[in-house]
């Protein structure tokens, strides 16, 4: 999958989680410029992207996540493999 | 807007977790302005908060709508220890412990003794019962839901976990069994663990969602754990199903008994699809003896439908298991409207069984109340989809649940004896019936909450109560509460009614009362008010004041007190009303049956 495409589908799942279809991911995204971004909801975005993806983070992967740049390489990451 | 997500919610498949959770948190944003019906308290010892998002969703589509206070973190102690802690000063009614097995302060060590390991599960059960007896303490109305313990998901032993007492494993089980020995009524023990074992302990826990943000269990299951814990809430609010309708023809036995005869049906142990129609019948069996209704409705002539109970050999059930036997040609949805009112049952308070795909909908789109099982294609299924559906649950189980079943056949051998008779006071004579008037005590506790809260038709005031709550008025000496029990020739009812008294200065009020809708039109009723007079003037009342609160199913009552003699005294434009009736009047009143006091009853 094309990380343009990737980061697209991620997007919907930002629109789905945080019931919010303004959002516009960027790289540097991070907790700070949602404002429902709180643990319980990155909990929900993990696991929809498990799911969506077909895919298992490891804890130290979901541990260091700091921003959607990162969460996108994760996922291509995992995708290739 | 709310409709549409709770009907959504109501849809998804319990293993759909992501549209769970998604629906839910939609819910949650939008529900904050509503009134309550209950308010909740939920403390746990790991992370809760998805727990309480989705259960309120789940509560909110079945018409309940929880005000929920969220435990702090570790909140089943912190909470519950601290006296002054905002869970207590929020007053709740109903409450969810929801404890961990890594709460367990004590294992026992390899080679421990068997005396020792029980010892120390015994303790273990007595460190989780002093919470409970804490909470029961300072909020004596609010009846608790206990998960139970989940054994761990390692075993250093290995197999040999199976071989000691003193395993982790079996530790955990005697930790549960002993939480059952010790339960007390105002505790409802949740069988979490049965849950997980069903998914598989090794799916329910997921060790990263703990280490990363203290979830007790994989939240893939929250929507299993939630709706278990649903349905707990609606048996206690009286909400839950009494009655199983079934067809008949691909469901109970193969084929259609019309044309290939009662001999032809598949329903046979040497073969394994008829096997399966027999296990399906042995499990409607074991749904009646816990006191299930069972009705039949069926699309065929009453005489073929009949047939097999009578004369095919493999038969389970027989026509006396069936309280209410509807065959003929009608749209099931009428039918089934007929056997709520033929049982004197609500409609919510059916369940529905059939392999017709088109019936099932028709039923869906018509009697939305009514509990629609899917049934699977292969009736191999069969008895574990309805095992599963778990439709039956309620609070406690009593001896006139067990009864039942005899009571609805008795009431056919009354029916036949009613015949001989041109005069229906007569009939009623020719009853024998007998009957008592006794104070609630610890052994009737459990039928008289359980009456009072299931009753919906003839229920003056339809007040619920908890075991909690009705025993902190057994102590009130300004509370009398009565069970009324009966019997007759031909079967003994038990207890069928119940009365909440309230005394204060000269008056008596009649606070609560209802009646099973089994003794209807039996001068019960008139028995009752009687012993309600004779109670009020040992007390010295000068009058007694009657309440009447309408609900959509308890017209039957309005104006009960009004045909006794009563005056009213207040009304409401909403219906409620307040009856009157002075001592110099107590003469005058109608209490008129044919009952006669019984001492058997009293001896018990």
């Amino acid at each position: 999958m094309k990380r343009d495409k990737l980061k697209q589908e991620l997007q919907k799942i930002y629109y789905e989680v945080f019931d919010d279809t303004s959002i516009v991911l960027f790289n540097e995204m991070t907790a700070d410029d949602i404002e429902a971004w709180d643990s319980l909801t990155h909990l929900r975005l993990i696991m929809q992207i498990e799911q969506y993806f077909n895919i298992k983070f490891t804890t130290a992967q979901i541990k260091r996540t700091k921003n959607v740049g990162m969460l996108i390489d994760m996922i291509e990451q995992k995708i290739v493999k | 807007m709310h409709s549409d997500l709770y009907t959504r919610l109501k849809k998804t498949s319990l293993d759909d977790y992501i549209s769970i959770l998604n629906i839910a948190s939609k819910i949650e944003k939008i529900e904050n302005n509503r009134e309550s019906d209950i308010k909740f308290a939920i403390l746990g010892s790991t992370s809760i908060q998805m727990i309480v998002m989705v259960l309120k969703a789940l509560l909110a589509c079945n018409d309940i709508h929880a005000d929920i206070y969220e435990g702090e973190y570790n909140g089943l102690l912190s909470d519950t220890y601290d006296i002054s802690s905002k869970f207590y000063a929020f007053a709740p009614e109903i409450i969810l412990l929801i404890p961990d097995h890594r709460d367990i302060p004590k294992w026992p060590v390899y080679l421990e003794s068997t005396e020792d390991v029980l010892d120390k599960a015994h303790n273990v059960a007595d460190y989780f019962m002093d919470i409970l007896y804490l909470i029961h303490e300072h909020l004596p109305n609010a009846h608790i839901l206990f998960s139970n313990i989940i054994g761990p998901d390692s075993f250093p032993l290995g197999n040999l976990e199976a071989n000691y007492i003193f395993s982790r494993e079996s530790y955990c089980s005697i930790i549960n069994l002993e939480l059952i020995k010790k339960r007390p009524p105002y505790v409802t023990i949740l069988d979490t663990n049965r849950l997980a074992s069903d998914i598989g302990k090794i799916e329910w826990f997921d060790d990263s969602a703990y280490f990363l943000s203290k979830q007790g269990f994989s939240l893939k299951y929250i929507g299993y754990f939630c709706a278990m814990v649903t349905r707990q809430v609606i048996a206690l609010k009286g909400m839950g199903k009494k009655c199983l309708v079934f067809d008949l023809d691909n469901t109970i036995w193969g084929g259609a008994v019309g044309d290939v005869g009662y001999e032809g049906i598949l329903l046979d142990p040497n073969d394994p699809e008829g096997e399966a129609y027999i296990a399906f019948q042995e499990y409607i069996l074991m749904l009646k003896q816990r006191g299930v209704i069972l009705a039949v409705c069926s699309k065929n002539d009453e005489k073929n439908a009949k047939e097999p109970f009578i004369k095919n050999r493999f038969m389970c059930l027989r026509l006396d298991d069936i309280s209410c036997f509807v065959a003929n040609w009608d749209d099931k949805v009428s039918n089934i409207r007929k056997i709520a009112d033929h049982l004197n049952i609500g409609i919510d308070s059916m369940v529905f069984f059939d392999d017709n795909a088109t019936e099932r909908e028709l039923v869906r789109k018509f009697i939305p109340e009514v509990e629609v099982i899917e049934v699977p294609e292969d009736p191999a299924l069969y008895r574990r989809t309805l095992d599963t559906a778990n439709a039956f649950d309620q609070i406690t189980l009593t001896k006139e649940d067990i009864d039942r079943f005899k009571t609805y056949r008795d009431e056919r051998m009354r029916k036949d004896f009613s015949l001989g008779f041109d005069d229906y006071n007569e009939y009623l004579q020719g009853l024998e019936m007998r009957a008592s008037f006794s104070y609630v005590n610890d052994k009737s506790l459990g039928r008289f909450c359980q009456l009072l809260n299931k009753s919906n038709q003839f229920n003056l005031m339809t007040h619920r109560y908890s075991e909690a709550q009705a025993g902190s008025m057994l102590d009130d000496t300004e509370y009398g509460l009565y069970t009324v029990s009966m019997r007759d020739r031909f079967s003994d009812y038990g207890i069928i009614a119940c009365i909440i008294l309230y005394f204060e200065k000269d008056t008596c009020y009649i606070t609560d009362w209802c009646m099973s809708c089994r003794v209807l039109k039996k001068g019960v009723e008139y028995y009752t008010l009687k012993k309600i007079i004779e109670v009020a003037d040992k007390r010295g009342s000068k009058h007694i004041i009657g309440r009447y609160t309408p609900t959509k199913k308890n017209d039957m009552v309005r104006t009960l007190y009004l045909d006794f003699g009563f005056n009213v005294s207040f009304s409401t434009q909403e219906g409620f009303c307040e009856y009157i009736l002075d001592y110099d009047d107590y003469s005058h009143v109608f209490t008129e049956n044919h009952i006669e006091e019984d001492a058997y009853f009293e001896e018990r």
